[in-house]
């Protein structure tokens, strides 16, 4: 068999390829239902729970090297079509992944990564109160993760970024009984929203302006209007921008590192922090249509790494100086691609998140591995008085996001709450609060419009009923109960043909959908 | 000027007072066991922990739930319940409080019955899902007990007035046991401490800092107060956060921290009685930064010369608590406020106090909750607009009250009643007075007592279990009359084990145990070494220092620059990527593979990954032959702590080597081999690794004081001196060296080259034999990893340990001291054939060459406060793992390499980890000596040190009388109490068939096997 043949043939498990995301998120459910069992607790149930994920991981993780070799020794597939969703006057909704290099590689270095870190938490979160609610927010992290790089359309893609996002919000708060960690938790999840808002406005652009979602497609025929593309890419570049903790968002991810040392370490040091670079790598085609953006990119860029070098110059502590070397060489990948240097950004990303995971885990090391002090920074800078301060304060972001963002968020949620207490509840009504309408009928009570809605009706159909009801068998009343009757065993025997009961379920997606 | 000296003199007075109460913890790189309320320890162990309950709030017991489940599992039974009740001083027991019912059938059943009240929705929920028991009992107790208990608090000049005493109460708290910051979080729930701990935790971190950062405040070298406030007059945080006149005043603030302290304190409180108090409020809201401040301003040579006064950190921390409370003050009542002007503020304003207090102090029903909360943090910007809704929702709260009625008090009088077995007309049949007389009864024992009754309880039903043991092997081993090996090793508790095993497997080697630094306190500065480091207990300063050095000298510098060029890489390495430099890429770059394999390898396979980095490790850098140079050249200056000196003179050498071996008692019948065996610990990625390691080694590992001691013993010299003073070791007899690991048991051995052919058969059989003993032993510690193989058999259980001290997500690479509980002082035919569980310090000591005492006397001194240190830090980990305790491991983030904090923004956290002590059985350490009663009271009455352990009772005391094997135990309060008791133990072959199978913590047996 020659290597074209046996790549063809490994190339065959590509109909496979939503097993990748799917495995790890199947991996989660089991996980959540053992959970909603109340299978969960005491020592025994731990191994279980560790199995399932990385075996899911590591399957992943195994399809994933079939594909490359594959890929290797024939071509990448590039665009592969698994299945169309749903269709709809000429905008189609493909369940479709994107099998090029980049895709492939980068879901090999995330599957890796993870496969490893679920295995490492097994002994590191044993006896952990939150065991398995860690493992779950990893295994759906590591399915969001996988669907983003491997997804052949940006709405696929989008699900996979949320699916990452809340597995982050989750985990951030994994010691929700420190008030510290939910807080910072909330204001993670805040920041990025703004770049889930970004990555909306682009889906929507696509949408209209191409009437698809395909990644090859946003590349356009050449013909898109520059101010078009702009527009575009600039909402893909804010998504990116927040998700890479890229200024002026930087603050969320030094904060976000209240869970334990495994989730930190992939969420922050490997994986989820490179995201917005793989993204904009995915919009390589795009953003070279417009030039504009990519010279923002790189002024964020510089600006992200020197705020990083300056911050990361005065961290006390292994955790926050880590993130903010971190963010520094990500700073760097959006220059590469700001630059144009797309594969440079790509080879730095893989390179990068592997080493960062490693050093990440071995963290609590730092202390028996560093013998010297770190080297003093330049004379200029150290006696600086004001940027020493503004570097210990993060130059104020944090608290200025607090001031614009997660404050007005919480008085939003706040005024809401009295809207919620003064007006619904009340028109709503709450359980014993309610008033008797009928004197004489104390048993029926009745509190707000519903109730008293309800009331009125229930009176009324009490005349009604002794109306007809008391006129006995043969009255109008009864005749008609019959034919009704007689209709509905009808329909009955029809839904159970089925034909009809899968009509049933689909009008019952489309629903949902 | 007088006036300004003497306040400063009280000002260092307060400093050293506030060591008291802070903790204590050194920098966690030398990381040693000391009691954690070491600055309570003057005081009598209960009143110790009530006192830190008071001023802390932390638990100083395990919860009582805990302890009526050690009942329910048999764990403690009613007649321990009986003897501790007799311990703290309850007497006539068998007085019939009321006919039938003696005093201790009452107390029994108090302190099986939890203590506290359910509420009152919890017990309306319980009588509708669920039906009583005695349906007649429990109408009685309605009946007698059901009235409400807030009498005529409906009324509103009665919760007015009730209003106005409680926030009188509260006030006086100020500077007692509360900080005005305190007293507003009580008020408002908004902590105006959260507004700057954070940036205030970066500057002490930035300020502490010992290695992280490489930007330090440019202002710190003069101090953290002109640091700080130099940087705070910088900050926008103020205007950010609303309180835009700060920076005027810092500005405005004496350059002198003591000036600005005093002036500081005296706007916050006016009265300078309540200063200190105050200050040491203050303090403890960040217990670990203030100790970890507290601890480098006490030890400047630990540092990094950044000065570091204590009286810096006290201004900063009284000037923000002022500038804070004042805001907030200001906010709450609208004006700006003294400390009296507030009490007069709520004093007018009853019923605005009353919902705020009830809000905090009572657990309100939701509706009424809801109602306070929205009155006092309004939605928009609307406060309530005068009196009338304060008082309206006051009324409701004080209705509540009023309703909120006996229930619960009636419910646990039933409870009672049932517990004791009380029918309904048993009851009824008694008069009011009588009924009183029994409720006093059984309320005797309130609050904190409680649980120490329970503890002493506890500790009873192990002590009982010991001392069967101890009495059943009295006379069942005799010394050896020619042992084969004799092996000396730590007295640590894990060492137990593996004795027992090596006893089992050889009956005819001999065991001794003693601080695991064998009697040498020095300086050790090993081959790897780049500074030396002291190997004694953290109080001896060490005036002698060895060197090792190769014996090949180019082969040792080869080695030296390898691996320093090895060292320098993994420094740029992690130094390099681990900050933003332009070459952090291309190192990341290049390290990524490795880096990525290295992960891989490590957490998959990891006892496959340490042994293949330890053989390259070893092929780059070479292993090179090494001698400890133990012999000061003839004419050295005299050693001296502070000037220590390389090597010891002969004389010194056998001075040391005669005092060890008389202290254990090994003084004639010698082995031809004798081991030194010492110990140390390996983990990786485990920042609290020094904690596994030898505590009589200061956290560092014991094996250089085996070899330094074994080297001194074998030179002809000291020989001679020896046995000029009469203690003479035959020429045949060859003292052998060799390192414990107790995380994978594995064991190294030093200077094996040096031991005579003659001997090379025998030394080879114990080489062999100690190994074997290990594995044994490493099977036996699987039963108490839950992740351990549960049958493991000994070579799976080694390998398995072998993993777990490589692996890099390991949080419990060993189980440490987890398991203490005793330590035996005497022989080891006191304990030889005893299954014991690993639970035991085993320390030799030979009451028979030792008439008078002195040699034990040196023993208690040095152990006592060592075991103790071991104990009690595990005990207080224990009992409240959040405040005496550091957490978790997982969230762990190591801070300025000085400690270790919960994620990127918290406390410093000391004490012992979660991972640690879970398994840890929470009392005190039980010391049993081997001499007569006579001669302790005698040492204990003439040694301060001792008296403050044993008559406080931080640990307690037993002696067996070593001719006649009786027992008695030491009660601070009655002395010396005999004991007799059932001597019956189970009876196996070896410990094997006792602990298989089995992952609790289990009572001594006896051996059959392994007896000499």
């Amino acid at each position: 068999m020659n290597p074209e043949t046996l790549g063809q043939a490994l190339l065959s498990v590509t109909v496979l390829v939503g097993l990748v995301p799917l495995l790890p998120l199947l991996a989660a459910g089991a996980i959540a239902l053992r959970l909603l069992l109340g299978r969960a607790r005491g020592d025994a149930a731990e191994p279980p729970t560790a199995r399932i994920a990385v075996a899911a991981g590591f399957a992943a993780l195994v399809l994933l090297l079939a594909m490359d070799l594959g890929a290797a020794l024939a071509v990448p597939p590039g665009q592969c079509l698994v299945a169309v969703w749903f269709a709809s006057a000429g905008l189609a909704v493909n369940l479709s992944f994107t099998l090029d290099w980049l895709g492939l590689g980068v879901a090999t270095l995330v599957a890796g990564i993870g496969w490893l870190t679920l295995a490492f938490a097994a002994n590191y979160l044993h006896r952990e109160p939150g065991f398995h609610r860690f493992y779950l927010g990893l295994c759906v992290f590591l399915a969001g993760m996988l669907l983003l790089v491997l997804a052949g359309n940006v709405l696929l893609a989008f699900v996979g970024w949320e699916l990452a996002g809340i597995a982050s919000y989750l985990l951030i708060a994994y010691a929700w009984q420190r008030p510290v960690a939910t807080a910072n938790a909330q204001f993670a999840f805040i920041t990025n929203r703004i770049g889930d808002a970004g990555l909306l406005v682009g889906i929507g652009l696509a949408a209209w302006w191409f009437n698809s979602f395909e990644w090859p497609a946003l590349a356009g025929d050449g013909r898109l209007q520059s101010i078009m593309a702009r527009l575009l890419v600039f909402g893909f570049v804010i998504a990116a921008l927040a998700k890479s903790a890229q200024l002026p968002f930087t603050p969320w991810i030094a904060r976000a590192l209240e869970g334990p040392t495994p989730s930190s370490a992939i969420f922050y040091g490997a994986v989820m922090v490179h995201a917005g670079v793989f993204l904009l790598l995915r919009l390589e085609p795009v953003l070279l249509q417009a030039p504009d953006v990519m010279a923002g990119l790189v002024v964020a860029g510089v600006a992200t790494a020197v705020y990083a070098w300056l911050c990361g110059l005065v961290q006390t502590d292994v955790k926050s100086l880590l993130v903010f070397a971190t963010v520094f060489q990500v700073a760097l990948m959006f220059v590469w691609c700001g630059l144009g240097w797309f594969a440079l950004a790509a080879w730095h990303l893989g390179l990068h998140a592997a080493w960062r995971a490693w050093q990440f885990l071995v963290a609590p090391s730092w202390l028996q591995w560093t013998v010297a002090p770190p080297a003093p920074p330049p004379a200029w800078l150290a006696r600086r008085q004001w940027l020493y301060t503004a570097a210990l304060q993060r130059f104020w972001l944090d608290r200025l996001a607090d001031v614009l963002l997660a404050r007005p968020t919480q008085s939003l949620a706040q005024d809401v709450r009295g809207f919620d207490e003064r007006i619904i509840d009340r028109a709503l009504g709450e359980p014993g609060r309610g008033r008797s309408a009928v004197r004489e009928t104390p048993l029926v009570v009745a509190d707000g419009l519903p109730g008293r809605l309800l009331l009125w009706v229930s009176e009324h159909l009490q005349g009604l009923e002794a109306h007809l009801s008391l006129r006995g068998r043969g009255g109008a009343m009864d005749m008609l109960l019959r034919r009704l009757g007689a209709h509905l065993r009808m329909v009955e025997a029809l839904l159970e043909q089925p034909r009809y009961l899968m009509l049933a379920v689909m009008a019952t997606f489309v629903v949902i959908i | 000027m007088d006036a300004s000296a003497a306040a400063r003199e009280r000002l260092r007075h307060w400093v050293e007072h506030l060591e008291h109460v802070l903790p204590a913890q050194a920098p966690i790189r030398d990381f040693v066991h000391h009691n954690t309320l070491h600055g309570f320890q003057h005081l009598p162990f209960a009143e110790a922990l009530a006192a830190v309950h008071r001023l802390t709030g932390a638990e100083p017991y395990l919860p009582e739930q805990r302890f009526r489940d050690f009942h329910a599992a048999g764990r403690i039974d009613d007649s321990d319940l009986a003897s501790a009740l007799e311990d703290i001083g309850c007497t006539d027991l068998d007085r019939e409080v009321l006919p039938g019912i003696t005093r201790r059938r009452i107390l029994l059943a108090a302190l099986l019955e939890p203590p506290e009240l359910p509420a009152a929705a919890s017990l309306a929920w319980r009588q509708r899902e669920a039906t009583v028991a005695d349906p007649a009992l429990w109408a009685l107790c309605r009946q007698r007990w059901g009235a409400a208990v807030g009498v005529g608090l409906a009324d509103d000049a009665v919760w007015e007035a009730e209003a106005v005493r409680v926030w009188r109460t509260l006030w006086q708290k100020v500077g007692q046991d509360w900080s005005l910051r305190a007293l507003l979080e009580h008020l408002t729930g908004e902590d105006v401490l959260e507004a700057v701990r954070t940036v205030l935790q970066r500057h002490l971190a930035a300020h502490l800092d010992l290695g992280v950062a490489a930007w330090r405040n440019p202002q710190r070298a003069n101090g953290f107060y002109a640091a700080w406030r130099a940087s705070a007059g910088k900050d926008f945080a103020w205007e950010l956060g609303e309180l835009s006149g700060a920076r005027d005043e810092l500005a405005w603030l004496p350059a002198d921290a003591f000036a600005a302290l005093l002036q500081e304190l005296a706007i916050l409180v006016p009265d300078e009685q309540a200063w200190f108090p105050y200050v040491e409020r203050l303090v403890l809201e960040l217990p670990g930064w203030s100790g970890m401040f507290l601890w480098r301003d006490r030890h400047p040579e630990r540092g990094d010369g950044t000065p570091v006064d204590m009286v810096d950190y006290l201004a900063v921390r009284v000037i923000l608590e002022r500038l804070l409370t004042e805001d907030l003050l200001r906010r709450l009542t609208g004006a700006a406020m003294t400390l009296d002007d507030l009490h007069d503020h709520f004093a007018a304003r009853p019923a605005e106090f009353y919902v705020r207090h009830g809000l905090r102090a009572h657990a309100l029903p939701e509706e009424l909750a809801h109602a306070a909360e929205a009155l006092i943090n309004p939605a928009a910007e609307r406060p309530p607009v005068g009196d009338a809704p304060w008082r309206q929702l006051a009324r409701r709260i004080a209705r509540w009250q009023e309703t909120e009625s006996g229930a619960p008090t009636a419910w646990a009088r039933y409870r009672l009643l049932r517990r004791l077995g009380l029918a309904a007309e048993t009851v009824a049949a008694w008069n009011d007075l009588q009924v009183a007389e029994l409720l006093r009864e059984a309320t005797a024992i309130a609050g904190l007592r409680r649980r120490e009754v329970w503890l002493l309880a506890y500790e009873t039903h192990y002590r009982q279990q010991i001392f069967a043991a101890l009495a059943a092997n009295h006379g069942r081993c005799r010394p050896q009359v020619r042992p084969r090996v004799q092996a000396v090793l730590c007295m640590d508790d894990r060492e137990e084990g593996t004795r027992r095993h090596l006893e089992e497997l050889a009956p005819d080697i001999e065991t001794f145990g003693a601080a695991g630094f064998f009697g040498v306190p020095m300086l050790w500065q090993g081959l790897d070494d780049a500074q030396p480091v002291a190997l004694c207990p953290v109080v001896v300063r060490p005036a002698h220092l060895v060197r090792e050095e190769a014996l090949a000298a180019d082969a040792g510098r080869r080695h030296g620059e390898r691996r320093g060029r090895r060292l320098l890489w993994r420094e740029h390495l992690l130094q390099g990527t681990g900050r933003a430099s332009l070459a952090a890429p291309m190192l990341a770059a290049a390290a990524a593979p490795g880096a990525l394999a290295a992960l891989a390898a490590s957490i998959l396979l990891p006892a496959w990954a340490g042994e293949v980095a330890r053989r390259w490790r070893d092929r780059f850098e070479g292993r090179p032959a090494t001698r400890p140079q133990v012999t000061a050249p003839a004419g050295s200056p005299p050693a001296t702590a502070d000037a220590p000196r390389a090597g010891l003179t002969d004389d010194e050498q056998a001075a040391w080597v005669l005092g060890f071996l008389r202290m254990i008692g090994l003084t004639d019948r010698f082995a031809p081999l004798v081991l030194m065996l010492g110990h140390g610990s390996g983990s990786n990625n485990n920042p609290h690794r020094a904690a596994y390691d030898c505590g009589a080694c200061s956290g560092r590992h014991g094996g250089p004081n085996a070899r330094v001691f074994a080297a001194m013993a074998n030179r002809d010299a000291v020989r001679q001196r020896l046995a000029a003073r009469g203690l003479s070791i035959p020429a045949g007899t060859w003292f052998v060296a060799a390192q414990h690991n107790t995380c994978d048991d594995s064991v190294e051995w030093y200077d094996t080259d040096l031991v005579p052919a003659s001997r090379h058969g025998e030394f080879d059989r114990l080489v062999a034999q100690l190994a074997e003993a290990c594995r044994a032993h490493a099977a036996e510690r699987c039963r108490r990893l839950a992740s351990a193989p549960a049958a493991a058999n000994p070579w799976q259980a080694r390998r398995h340990m072998a993993g777990r001290r490589h692996d890099i997500s390991q949080a419990r690479p060993e189980l440490g001291h987890a398991t203490n509980a005793a330590a035996l002082i005497g022989r080891r035919t006191m304990s030889r054939g005893l299954f014991l569980d690993r639970r035991v310090f085993l320390i030799s000591y030979d009451p028979s060459q030792d008439a008078d005492g002195t040699i034990v006397e040196g023993i208690l001194l040095a152990a006592g406060p060592v075991g103790a240190g071991i104990s009690l830090e595990y005990y207080f980990s224990t009992v409240d793992n959040e405040r005496f305790g550091c957490g978790s491991k997982v969230t762990h983030n190591l801070a300025g390499l000085f400690g270790v904090m919960e994620g990127a923004d918290s406390d410093l956290r000391t004490g012992l980890p979660l991972q640690m002590v879970e398994i840890h059985e929470a009392m005190r350490l039980l010391v049993v000596v081997e001499q007569t009663t006579a001669v302790l009271s005698a040492i204990v009455a003439r040694q301060p040190a001792l008296q403050e352990l044993i008559g406080n009772g931080w640990i307690s005391v037993a002696a067996q009388d070593p001719d006649s094997g009786a027992l008695s135990r030491f009660c601070p309060r009655r002395g010396w109490l005999p004991w007799q008791g059932a001597t019956v133990l189970p009876q196996v072959a070896r410990g094997r068939d006792w602990y298989s199978g089995r992952r609790e913590a289990l009572p001594p047996a006896l051996l059959l096997e392994g007896r000499s």
